[in-house]
């Protein structure tokens, strides 16, 4: 791939342009921080911190920060992990459509746990969960594998060798899992909402086919434990 | 005769390398800084001004004006400058008339920087002789930690300029391993004056830019005015202070101009961070752009402006969660041979 040159551009693409153009590069230099949006962590007092976040305050009073994106926000609305999966619900950039979709999910779930809470007896009402974002959060945790399958060639032949995940991939496969489930096995005419919120509840329960499909996966590693000593890192 | 004010080799530092045989000889480079000095006082005279407290800013206006030039490249017009800064250092002779090195490690190739190493590495020994010499007594060891978020350590471009010979990136990034190394040893403050040739003060973020402060308009009410741009928008916001906290954007209320939620919830994000929801009023006027690249640019723009509305610590806090600066993420170009910025065009066998 020709790498963009400097030369020819304007001065809206010099905002950071490396002498070697690697392959996945971003705007910024390297050397700009994440920014941190909650508002409970600059209202701790100075005594409370210990000496790590001590040593990331005051790198953070030297270094430039990058900007927010526009997805993150510091009201109570907003949480990362529902924006990420927002982003993977959504298709060709119909970002409305899926920020729909997900309120519309959120409210089901919402109206399903009252139906239960209201038709529950009196000594189980305290057990049932009616904070959909609470129940969102259970869910995914409840679906993330704990170990993986990487395929390692050695000899000619492609082993399938169980490798430990770290927390992003985890978090993207539960979500992937999630997605793929209501995407593909439902009726024809069950729209998404209804099915995500469906899977959800499953999956907060630890029932569903999402949780079915880790059990299988953990299973396989489990099978596959000769071959563990394939991985080199 | 024509008389040669001033080469631009030097400037593109590469060409100079390139005919690496031109060595200037001390001689010469005196004789260019007297030419120098003595077109200098031609220069005040010719523009009527006094020689002695005549400075280099004033060189490049007097230039500029007798020589005007229409070229789009500013380093291809006349220019008057120092020597030193148009020829580059360069090293004199590196051996005697017998054709003997004076330097022990000129046959390394790089002097210098080996040499460098070769100290470096002297003083290493010498904290960690001193170590030993403080357990052998039973003093407990200081540990002293050194303020690593103020200082830098020198870049690959400033370390060439202070040995006068190319460092390679390998050789860069080993000569900072081995300071860092040095630094944490214990008793390392005994060679403090030797890291601080290498390392500079980098001034923290906030003093670099000027709060300006709050205007009044006819009714006594507090405004300030901002300017934010993104993508390829750009917006102005006016922020009144004893307001609802109603935004107008083009004159449209947000709730018309903005029916998506989430920018909306841009909008009110400094609000909302400051904990100033009902107390602001504002006035955007916005163009270009699309729906989302609006709504960032008046959230930089609203940032801005309640800068003087706030405290410095504040500011600051504003700072460190992305408020104030400027997204400089753009859509990447269409590259020749592909379909799109990163699409290739569809593989076909045959």
């Amino acid at each position: 791939m020709a790498a963009p040159s400097a030369a020819g551009l304007g001065w809206r693409l010099r905002a950071w342009l490396p002498r070697i153009m690697p392959v996945r590069w971003s705007r910024y230099n390297p050397s700009y921080l994440e920014p941190e949006v909650k508002k409970e962590s600059y209202q701790k007092p100075l005594e409370e911190l210990t000496e790590e976040e001590r040593e990331q305050m005051e790198l953070k009073a030297v270094r430039p920060i990058k900007a927010a994106p526009p997805t993150l926000s510091s009201s109570v609305f907003s949480d990362p992990m529902i924006s990420k999966f927002t982003n993977m619900m959504m298709k060709s950039g119909n970002k409305v459509l899926a920020r729909s979709l997900m309120s519309q999910t959120l409210e089901n779930i919402k109206r399903k746990q009252l139906e239960k809470y209201h038709k529950a007896p009196e000594n189980e009402k305290e057990t049932i969960e009616c904070n959909p974002y609470v129940i969102f959060h259970q869910a995914l945790k409840n679906c993330q594998p704990i170990i993986g399958l990487s395929n390692i060639t050695k000899g000619g032949k492609t082993y399938q060798v169980p490798v430990p995940l770290t927390d992003n991939r985890k978090r993207f496969l539960a979500m992937k899992w999630l997605i793929t489930e209501c995407r593909d096995n439902k009726h024809r005419r069950t729209m998404m909402p209804e099915k995500l919120s469906q899977e959800l509840l499953l999956a907060f329960n630890n029932e569903g086919p999402v949780i079915k499909r880790k059990h299988v996966l953990h299973k396989m590693a489990e099978a596959n434990r000769a071959y563990a000593h394939f991985r080199w890192w | 005769t024509l008389r040669l004010i001033c080469t631009t080799t030097a400037i593109q530092r590469k060409n100079a390398g390139a005919s690496g045989s031109e060595k200037y000889t001390e001689a010469f480079i005196k004789k260019q800084i007297e030419e120098f000095n003595l077109g200098k006082r031609h220069l005040a005279n010719m523009m009527g001004e006094d020689p002695e407290t005549f400075t280099q800013e004033d060189i490049d206006r007097a230039i500029a004006y007798l020589f005007p030039s229409g070229l789009f490249d500013e380093q291809a017009r006349p220019m008057m400058k120092h020597p030193n800064e148009v020829f580059p250092e360069q090293r004199k002779i590196q051996w005697g008339e017998d054709g003997r090195p004076f330097h022990f490690l000129f046959y390394t190739g790089k002097q210098s920087y080996y040499s460098l190493m070769h100290e470096t590495y002297e003083k290493m020994l010498n904290v960690q002789k001193h170590q030993d010499q403080l357990i052998a007594q039973d003093i407990p060891l200081q540990k002293e930690k050194r303020n690593l978020a103020g200082s830098r350590w020198l870049t690959k471009i400033e370390l060439e300029e202070m040995l006068v010979e190319k460092v390679s990136d390998d050789d860069y990034s080993r000569f900072i391993q081995l300071l860092q190394k040095l630094v944490a040893l214990p008793c390392a403050d005994i060679e403090e004056k030797y890291i601080q040739k290498f390392s500079k003060e980098v001034p923290v973020q906030l003093q670099k830019v000027v709060i300006e402060p709050l205007q009044y308009d006819e009714r006594g009410v507090a405004f300030s005015t901002g300017e934010g741009k993104r993508k390829t928008a750009s917006a102005t916001a006016v922020v009144y202070d004893n307001g609802t906290g109603k935004i107008t954007v083009n004159g449209i209320d947000i709730l018309h101009y903005f029916p998506v939620l989430q920018d909306r919830e841009q909008l009110l994000f400094p609000f909302q961070f400051l904990g100033r929801i009902g107390k602001h009023d504002a006035v955007c006027t916005v163009s270009g752009g699309g729906r989302s690249a609006q709504a960032g640019a008046i959230r930089l723009a609203t940032a801005k402006a309640l800068r003087s509305f706030v405290t410095e610590k504040e500011v600051e806090f504003m700072r460190q969660a992305g408020l104030l600066t400027v997204d400089p993420r753009v859509k990447e170009r269409k590259k020749p041979g592909q379909e799109g910025p990163r699409r290739k065009f569809t593989w076909k066998k045959r």
